[in-house]
């Protein structure tokens, strides 16, 4: 054989892997989630979330749609009013979800198999979801059933949140252990300090290292408890707002909630009992970072890992929001998902390390050979590598960065509501039954109200000191108002 | 040649048997003809579970138990026969971080006590809305017959109340976890304001990780 035929053969060798390669990256593979969401958050901030929908339709053309399509379009159906299609949107994804915990429960080595995985890349793996998404996934439906006036469907929605997180903690105690045993065996490095050159400022934050894990939030277990008590149910309210307070000790509004149960339960002030949702920002986005890693044997390789950097639109949330004739309502941020996310790539980051350096060890010692055989193929499959290698930065976007609450007694009727620094006219809400959920999302301009007439719940008692034995019996259920409440109460902010 | 065949023959109608004979067991195991994969498996619902270590289902059923036994032989009920007093259910509060349906508790305590027939319940605070909203509907809306309607006003006022809480005490190390639950019961005279009747009951449950 000529050393001309075997340059040849190399080439097409060559070629084709690299073809083979970049073909892979158009059907998925190369699929770059960043800059892919970048002019769908952009429709949000500007108020256009159905034009924001129209996008992810675009950037979604395949039939067999993925969770993440399922996360982001529920959320923008919701900022468009359509509460109904949201919620039939995350019931898909919800399903998804479901499918993984069936697999957690019966047959966890399956799900702890890909931590060790050498040859598949993080970002071919189909989308699980982070374990803060699924949590808040439920607590998202609950909203959406309480604006649809189910109040009931939210229960179920709320005590799936907790199996839910029960589920998670086992499956992330085995996970932990199965990732030290591979990292010891294989005399592989899994702390960040050794990733030279990683910004690890960015996950070191307090806020960050104080929360108890990535996926249990406050703002979860204080709507279990409002709903629990808008029900009638102390017994299972208590426990709600006890775990809320127990994840964020530092926010005097949680403790409040169990402080004033006993008292709410009896209360008869006539006024209705109502807890806004203030949601702000963006969850953070993660994008590559290539960084040197030096791989016994075969030398130093670039690897690309996931970074997540600052987010401006976490900085802002409101303090709180003003009511009718000037009286304002406090608010208090009881969740950071933007914090969220980065514990959970702080805690995910380990075994992200692991995972590198094993294929980066198979891959340098493939190409080690190759290239001792034949610099061209060698120079070839180190490129297909760089092209394939890009770390995974996936992650439900439309999520917001901050989640804060606030309580107030209102009289029933139409308030206007005011939210500082906010441009265009008032918000107005309308205040009925003995409990409501008020949901606001703001992203930049954007401001979305989600008050229904199906979202309050429960007859209105009147006060204790006018009320008689009759009026206390009013029908409550036939007073609970399930209304269309995909019709708007009052228009978007311009 | 032939006697191996015959034996053979012999040796598939036997497994034949024997297949028909465990056909019919697991046929005759059921009444009822049943479809769907073996994956789905029915239990026994007062089996003891130890799945985890959180609040289950043999917890529930032994406090029930235990509280039910207790109230029955108590002077309260069991030293008034005949009477059957009245007896209502108020809350039962949740003390723990744990999502323990505490009604789901009282009312297998209170069927339990209604089907030893030793007391009778009224409806409690929880329930009372249905009540009421069943009077109203008898008497205001015109359309009952006046002979079968009931009257206002004659509802039952309970002697007894029958609250209490559940507490718990969760400690954890790097393998191992312990949970200690309190569950206390008492029953108060409602007129004369006096706790007639107590109990508790614990359980503690330890588990590796």
């Amino acid at each position: 054989m000529s050393p001309w035929s075997l340059t040849k053969k190399s080439l097409l060798l060559a070629a084709l892997a690299l073809n083979a390669t970049l073909n892979a990256g158009c059907s998925g593979m190369m699929r770059n989630y960043d800059s892919e969401l970048q002019s769908t958050t952009q429709m949000v901030a500007a108020n256009q979330p159905e034009q924001a929908l129209q996008i992810l339709e675009k950037n979604n053309p395949d039939k067999q749609k993925d969770l993440l399509y399922y996360l982001e379009k529920g959320e923008l159906l919701r900022m468009s009013r359509d509460f109904s299609a949201s919620r039939a949107c995350w019931m898909d994804a919800d399903r998804v979800v479901r499918q993984w915990e069936e697999t957690a429960k019966t047959d966890p080595a399956k799900l702890l198999g890909h931590l060790t995985s050498a040859v598949v890349n993080d970002k071919t793996r189909p989308y699980e979801g982070f374990d803060y998404e699924k949590v808040l996934l439920t607590a998202k439906i609950a909203l959406d059933h309480i604006a649809l006036g189910d109040w009931d469907a939210a229960r179920v929605e709320i005590k799936k949140t907790h199996e839910r997180e029960a589920i998670i903690a086992e499956l992330h105690a085995k996970e932990v252990i199965q990732e030290e045993e591979e990292g010891k065996k294989r005399n592989i490095s899994r702390d960040i300090k050794d990733l030279h050159g990683y910004p690890a400022e960015t996950l070191n934050d307090p806020q960050v290292i104080a929360l108890k894990n990535s996926y249990q939030n406050a703002f979860g277990h204080y709507l279990a408890g409002f709903v629990y008590e808008a029900l009638g149910e102390p017994g299972l309210a208590a426990p709600g707002y006890r775990q809320a307070i127990e994840l964020r000790p530092d926010v005097p509004f949680l403790e409040q909630g169990l402080k004033d149960l006993d008292t709410r339960i009896n209360a008869r002030t006539g006024k209705t009992d109502v807890l806004f949702v203030v949601e702000s920002g963006l969850a953070p986005g993660r994008h590559s970072m290539m960084i040197p890693l030096p791989i016994p044997t075969v030398g130093i390789v670039s690897i690309s890992f996931p970074v997540i950097a600052k987010n401006p639109s976490a900085s802002y949330n409101p303090a709180s929001l003003t009511i009718g004739d000037g009286s304002s309502v406090g608010l208090s941020a009881v969740t950071s998902v933007d914090a969220m996310a980065r514990r959970a790539l702080r805690d995910e980051l380990p075994g992200i390390l692991l995972r590198s350096a094993i294929r980066a060890t198979l891959k340098g010692v493939t190409q080690k050979k190759l290239g001792d055989q034949n610099a061209l193929l060698g120079l070839a499959v180190m490129v297909a590598g760089v092209v394939t290698e890009s770390a995974d930065e996936r992650s439900w976007r439309t999520l917001p960065a901050t989640i804060s609450l606030g309580r107030v007694a209102l009289k029933p009727g139409l308030h206007d509501l005011g939210v500082p620094g906010a441009a265009g006219k008032p918000l107005s809400v309308e205040v009925s039954g003995r409990h409501q959920v008020v949901h606001l999302r703001m992203v930049d301009r954007g401001i979305y109200l989600a008050s229904t007439p199906g979202a309050s719940h429960g007859a209105l008692l009147p006060p204790a000191d006018h009320g008689n034995k009759t009026q206390e019996a009013s029908p409550g259920k036939s007073e609970r108002r399930k209304n269309d409440s995909s019709k708007p109460t009052k228009e978007k902010n311009p | 040649m032939f006697e191996m065949n015959r034996n053979l023959q012999q040796a598939a109608v036997l497994a034949l048997a024997l297949g028909l004979l465990s056909g019919c067991n697991s046929v005759n195991s059921s009444s009822s003809p049943s479809v769907g994969s073996s994956a789905v498996q029915y239990g026994d619902a007062k089996a003891v579970e130890t799945v985890t270590n959180e609040f289950g289902s043999t917890d529930l059923q032994t406090i029930a138990e235990s509280m039910t036994r207790s109230m029955l032989q108590s002077s309260v009920i069991a030293r008034a026969p005949g009477t059957r007093p009245l007896l209502t259910v108020a809350e039962v509060k949740n003390k723990t971080s744990e999502y323990v349906d505490t009604r789901a508790i009282t009312d297998t305590i209170r069927s339990q006590l209604l089907k030893s027939g030793s007391v009778r319940f009224a409806v409690d605070a929880a329930a009372m809305q249905n009540q009421t909203e069943e009077l109203i509907r008898q008497n205001q809306t015109g359309l009952y017959n006046k002979n079968t309607v009931k009257k206002i006003g004659k509802m039952e006022g309970a002697d007894y109340r029958m609250e209490g809480n559940i507490v718990s005490i969760v400690k954890k190390t790097a393998d191992l976890q312990d949970v200690w639950y309190k569950f206390n019961l008492q029953l108060i005279h409602i007129e004369s304001g006096t706790i007639e009747w107590s109990d508790e009951k614990e359980i503690r449950k330890t588990s590796k990780r």
